[in-house]
């Protein structure tokens, strides 16, 4: 299967263990990645001073994949996914922005219908790939390794727009972790958000956010914590330190990436799924993997 | 252009505040003060944000003062206040509009939004591609990983953003 993939602003500029990992991983699912030429940003952070702007930014990464002709757009940031899904939404409810926004693509010679269908790692994973398919292709099951899950706020809600999952008791990223032979607990923090959204404008206050659900998560006594947006990763993986001086605690919890976690369980390479570029201490996750 | 000669061509705040009040009034007077948004609201505990306060606000014709204050600022985007509105009330659109507004009237905007979006405007992205260190102090770029090199928006792209800036973007 042939899938478009739009890697948004984080992952290609320094979330590269996410790239690495899903540019690894996917291949061994049957799946084949298509780049796209020439998208931007998808709008999200210029939503705050421009709505318009930022509906066209969106649009015209839709635009360029629509082009592209495969059936799904794989958007692996919750940012971007959500950022696409509204304003594809959107696009169908609005014809005055339909009007206005075709005009500026026309431009460019580009032209969007709608036939592309955003999906995130997450529910691509789980209902397109398939959890069967998952599961056959774990070499090195990781039995044993006790983790818990974060979904992600723009994946979730508003959950008629992208609702990959049930917005207030989502399951799919911990079928996707079970799927590999691992063990996911429950746990009542599982829905807080990381906070990434307040780091440009009160960035104490974000990393605190982030550093509270990483002191739950570390009283449970798992081996770490796996999500599947670059946002939400800087906040629990490179700024969990900050974070622990802001709430004046000690951390040191395992971030990774759930593709990461499905490469290990496929036995590649660690450095092929950029695990070495994780600040978190995953070290403490490898070892329980490898023991 | 800078986004300093952007605000030069803004509207005026009589006219803008009247927009805004139009924008949204009709699906804000839905709001019965239930108070599901503020209960679970991730930046209430620490910064004192209060969805219904701000619908009351604006139902009240406050925009100024809201935009004044920053407060549309101090909301993480979790999205947690509009799935749980029994009544739909836009919420999220309503934090955009303000800090559409805000923007416009060049008022609170946080340093560091305004760089990055200076940067979107001239790059395409948020950020050019970054060195990154691994665990154990060794310096990595796309390239020395692997990764294929980024290809970006061409001139038109700059062109039509410019345009929808100057234009203001509320409504």
């Amino acid at each position: 299967m042939r899938v478009s993939v739009y890697w948004g602003c984080m992952i290609s500029t320094s979330e590269y263990a996410y790239e690495l990992s899903l540019r690894a991983t996917l291949p061994k699912l049957g799946v084949e990645i298509v780049d796209l030429e020439g998208a931007s940003c998808c709008g999200f952070p210029i939503r705050s001073v421009n709505r318009m702007a930022a509906e066209y930014m969106a649009l015209r990464n839709l635009a360029i994949a629509d082009g592209v002709g495969t059936k799904f757009l794989l958007v692996p940031c919750n940012g971007c996914y959500l950022s696409l899904r509204e304003a594809a939404y959107r696009w169908r409810a609005d014809e005055k922005l339909r009007g206005k926004v075709s005009e500026l693509l026309r431009r460019e010679g580009l032209t969007f219908e709608g036939r592309v269908e955003v999906v995130h790692t997450i529910n691509f994973l789980h209902d397109v790939v398939g959890l069967d398919v998952v599961k056959k292709a774990v070499k090195r099951p990781l039995r044993g390794l006790k983790l818990v899950s974060h979904t992600g706020c723009h994946v979730l809600r508003p959950s008629d727009v992208v609702g990959i999952d049930d917005p207030e008791r989502p399951t799919k990223l911990d079928d996707l972790i079970r799927a590999l032979g691992a063990e996911v607990l429950d746990y009542p923090e599982s829905l807080d958000c990381c906070g990434g959204g307040l780091l440009l404008s009160h960035p104490e206050t974000a990393v605190s956010i982030a550093a509270t659900k990483l002191r739950a998560v570390q009283r449970l006594g798992v081996h770490g914590l796996v999500d599947s947006c670059p946002a939400c990763h800087v906040m629990f993986d490179a700024k969990q330190e900050a974070g622990a001086k802001a709430i004046g605690c000690k951390l040191s919890v395992p971030v990774v990436y759930y593709t990461q976690l499905l490469g290990l369980a496929m036995g590649l390479d660690e450095r092929s799924l950029g695990l070495h570029l994780n600040r978190s201490p995953v070290e403490k996750l490898l070892e329980a993997v490898s023991g | 252009m800078s986004l300093k000669d952007l605000l030069s061509e803004a509207v005026s705040e009589r006219e803008l505040r009247n927009r805004i009040v139009r924008e949204l009034s009709s699906k804000l007077q839905s709001c019965i003060n239930c108070l599901r948004c503020t209960s679970g609201c991730t930046s209430m505990k620490l910064l004192e944000l209060k969805p219904h306060f701000l619908v009351s606000m604006v139902r009240l014709g406050f925009v100024r003062e809201l935009v004044s204050s920053g407060v549309a600022w101090t909301c993480a985007l979790c999205l947690k206040c509009e799935e749980r509105c029994p009544q739909r009330v836009p919420l999220s659109d309503l934090t955009m509009l303000l800090r559409n507004l805000s923007f416009q009237r060049e008022e609170n905007v946080p340093e560091a939004y305004l760089k990055a979006v200076s940067f979107v405007l001239e790059t395409g992205f948020i950020q050019k591609p970054m060195e990154v260190v691994s665990r154990d102090f060794e310096e990595f770029t796309r390239e020395s990983l692997g990764l294929p090199s980024m290809t970006g928006p061409k001139g038109v792209f700059y062109e039509n953003l410019m345009e929808l800036m100057a234009e203001g973007g509320l409504g």
